[in-house]
């Protein structure tokens, strides 16, 4: 009987550390959200130069002939919601809507979610394409989607104007992000410390697929710059920041760089980590975009103002210039339980670019003549981004290749430094460096 | 390899959360002696409490020792709610059964903070991380210090508890037959029910220093409980002793292994590696009967 129960308790043990150990694994999966967070809260001091009705021809006239059917599809999923995108992009269009429509017709907008299945994925882009037959897919923000559905789009011919996550945003012809997704975020990140004669680069980041491609910009930037260079990975979310901090400071040096690349609370966990160990001016600290949020600025208190240097992919969100004012009427007056961030800025650019190419449709709206206005946009002016964002037909889209850099000063993020170009040693800015070239009306030359 | 000057300053940040580690696997160890349960909830009671804290702080302007209090409160009223509502239910199930339920528990909170609070960055820091000292050049806050010395102090007033008071001697009792404890008119559901509140503090406790040891944040809390988890276990769920020192073990060699760049990112692995190496150490001489029954 003692043997029996003895087995019967070891067998008890060896059953919870499995399920602990599965618990973990589940754990390890989740939480890697963040194309890119930024500027949440935070509430705007400009003066109010424009008003929400300025985002149509027709203030005032609602649209009212047949609707032009476009659509979006998103990641949303406990921790990982995208979907802010795609809504913001809805507030603009109903606005647009509410003042004139395109050529007086009204943009019908139907967005579809997905929780990062590969199949679901799929269906749901088909659904878009083939059962709501929307004519152009303006706001897609997902996790695995352009892995998924790149090939489907190039078949179909549809090109996409979105937020890119996956590598696969950035290399292929039918996907134009109008954000720079997390390598050349981190590229960005990586010149602003050089920019501080720092000694040594060190890039950590999550352990999560894609993070050798991540590394690689950083690094060749790194060595280009004659900089020793070394990549930390750490499994999030992270259990011993203090340790993590040390292990990153320590790898850098004194007078050295520590690049993160993690999610908000990650990136935040390993700075509280290094500030209450005194280790804020052992090295110069700098983060990819996702840390470009007053959360985070608020979070860190005085302690780290002007110490961290943020890669930002987008204006701030308080800039006062005629597309931030109207960004911000906008999501006041259509979107009011949206944050003020850079993702609601960035389903209002997507949507302004798709509005704009519409306008400039003659004839009928088709898939496509629809699809054939959005490849064709170029020379794109906002104050949102640094340079003209254009489509064009390429066999990669990264339009958004020039940033700037926050820091937090006071609980908000400010600008350290205005708009610089990402570095053309990472092989694909080369390449669109070299698109630009030949042809220099996408971004206003020539 | 890195140098002895590179290792130190792991030490502390080692010995601070092992101690952690050891104060909730004590926690863990007493419930489950009084009860038979295996709390995998004890890390989102903790997460949960500390989030209510912060919102406390933050949005309702309370005072912060206050906030801090309700942290623990809170911890203490939700197992206890749990242990009151389910407990006797599920009293004469398989140990792995009342442990799968409070994974429930876990779920149902892990739910709810994601739902109030996001996955948005926040912080919350206690006084004590703001003041620190030099121990041969290594920079070591108070909150470090209180982690550690509350493992150790916890253990040992939990043992002088268990042994030296009527309470803690019913839920010894308890734990060696509940039966029998029951017909000896020990009132066993009060005796549980000061085990599961007890225990609940403890994951207040161990919530409030985690979130400024390691950051507040709902899954990583949720899940520290891994650790502690493993130095119940490698106790095997009976022994305080064994539990602080298991602990603070975990703690140190998951620090210690950090700098160690070959085989930093596999440190998570810890816990596990010593519970299974414990375990199969402390089963070495139970004799392995291949064959079949008679019958």
């Amino acid at each position: 009987m003692r043997i029996m129960l003895g087995r019967a308790r070891s067998q008890f043990f060896v059953a919870i550390v499995l399920a602990v150990c599965f618990s973990l694994f589940i754990a390890a999966c989740g939480d890697d959200d963040d194309g890119g967070g930024g500027g949440d809260g935070g509430a705007a001091q400009v003066k109010e130069t424009v008003k929400a009705s300025d985002c149509g021809p027709e203030p005032g006239q609602k649209a009212s002939g047949e609707p032009i059917k476009l659509g979006a599809l998103a990641t949303k999923q406990p921790g990982t919601d995208f979907s802010e995108i795609p809504r913001m992009a809805d507030a603009y269009f109903k606005c647009v809507n509410d003042n004139g429509g395109i050529n007086g017709r009204p943009v019908e907008y139907v967005i579809e979610y997905e929780q990062t299945d590969p199949g679901q994925a799929a269906s749901q882009a088909k659904k878009l394409v083939e059962t709501e037959k929307v004519l152009g897919i303006v706001g897609n923000t997902s996790i695995i989607e352009c892995d998924v559905n790149h090939k489907y789009y190039e078949a179909q011919e549809y090109f996409v104007i979105g937020s890119g996550i996956a590598p696969t945003c950035y290399s292929t012809p039918n996907f134009a992000a109008v954000n720079m997704g997390p390598r050349y975020s981190s590229d960005g990140a990586t010149q602003a410390l050089i920019r501080q004669d720092v000694k040594k680069i060190v890039l950590d980041q999550s352990n999560v697929p894609g993070t050798d491609y991540i590394e690689e910009g950083p690094r060749l930037i790194t060595e280009d710059a004659g900089k020793e260079f070394e990549g930390l990975k750490e499994n999030v979310p992270i259990q011993d920041a203090n340790s993590a901090a040390l292990k990153a400071v320590q790898a850098a040096g004194d007078g050295g760089g520590v690049v993160l690349n993690f999610t908000p609370p990650e990136a935040l966990k390993i700075l509280q980590a290094a500030q209450q160990q005194g280790l804020q001016d052992r090295v110069k600290w700098g983060c990819s975009t996702p840390c470009n949020t007053d959360f985070l600025a608020e979070a860190l208190g005085d302690a780290w103002d002007g110490k961290l240097f943020v890669n930002a992919e987008l204006n701030l969100i308080t800039a006062d210039a005629p597309d931030s004012n109207l960004y911000r009427e906008v999501q006041k007056q259509y979107a009011p339980d949206i944050p003020l961030g850079s993702f609601s800025q960035m389903g209002f650019i997507e949507a302004r670019i798709a509005t704009e190419a519409l306008q400039g449709v003659q004839g009928d709206y088709t898939k496509e003549s629809v699809n054939e206005a959005f490849k064709n946009v170029k020379n794109f002016e906002t104050d949102i981004l640094c340079n003209p964002w254009y489509y064009g037909e390429a066999p990669l889209h990264i339009p958004n290749n020039v940033d700037r850099t926050v820091t937090p000063k006071g609980g908000t993020m400010v600008q350290e430094e205005d708009c610089f170009p990402i570095s053309d040693v990472d092989p694909a800015i080369k390449e669109v460096r070299d698109i630009e070239k030949q042809d220099p009306s996408l971004v206003g030359g020539g | 390899m890195p140098s002895w000057e590179e290792f130190r300053p792991f030490i502390v940040t080692g010995l601070a959360l092992g101690g952690v580690y050891s104060l909730s696997g004590v926690g863990l160890v007493v419930l489950y002696r009084a009860t038979g349960v295996l709390n995998l909830a004890f890390g989102a009671v903790g997460a949960m409490g500390a989030l209510i804290a912060w919102e406390l702080i933050n949005n309702a302007n309370w005072p912060d020792g206050l906030a801090y209090l309700v942290c623990v409160v809170f911890g203490g009223v939700v197992t206890l709610l749990y242990g009151l509502l389910f407990g006797p239910p599920l009293a004469g199930r398989d140990p792995l059964v009342k442990a799968t339920a409070t994974l429930g528990l876990a779920l149902i909170l892990l739910g709810a903070m994601s739902w109030i609070w996001s996955d948005k960055a926040r912080s919350m820091i206690l006084p004590t991380s703001n003041e620190n000292f030099m121990v041969s050049d290594v920079l070591v806050n108070y909150t470090q210090v209180i982690g550690f010395a509350f493992g150790v102090v916890v253990t040992v007033v939990t043992a002088a508890f268990l042994r030296y008071t009527n309470l803690g001697t019913a839920m010894r009792a308890l734990a060696n037959d509940r039966e029998i404890t029951a017909t000896l008119g020990v009132p066993v559901r009060r005796v549980e029910a000061a085990a599961w509140l007890g225990s609940g503090l403890l994951a207040g406790v161990a919530g409030l220093l985690l979130s400024n040891l390691v950051g507040l944040d709902a899954n990583t809390l949720t899940f520290l409980v891994i650790s502690s988890l493993a130095a119940a276990l490698i106790a095997r769920l009976q022994s305080l002793t064994v539990t602080l020192a298991a602990g603070i073990v975990v703690g140190l060699v998951n620090a210690l292994i950090t700098p160690i760049l070959s085989i930093s990112e596999y440190r998570d692995m810890t816990p596990f590696i010593l519970a299974i190496i414990a375990l199969l150490w402390l089963s070495r001489h139970r004799e392995v009967r291949i064959g079949r029954a008679a019958g």
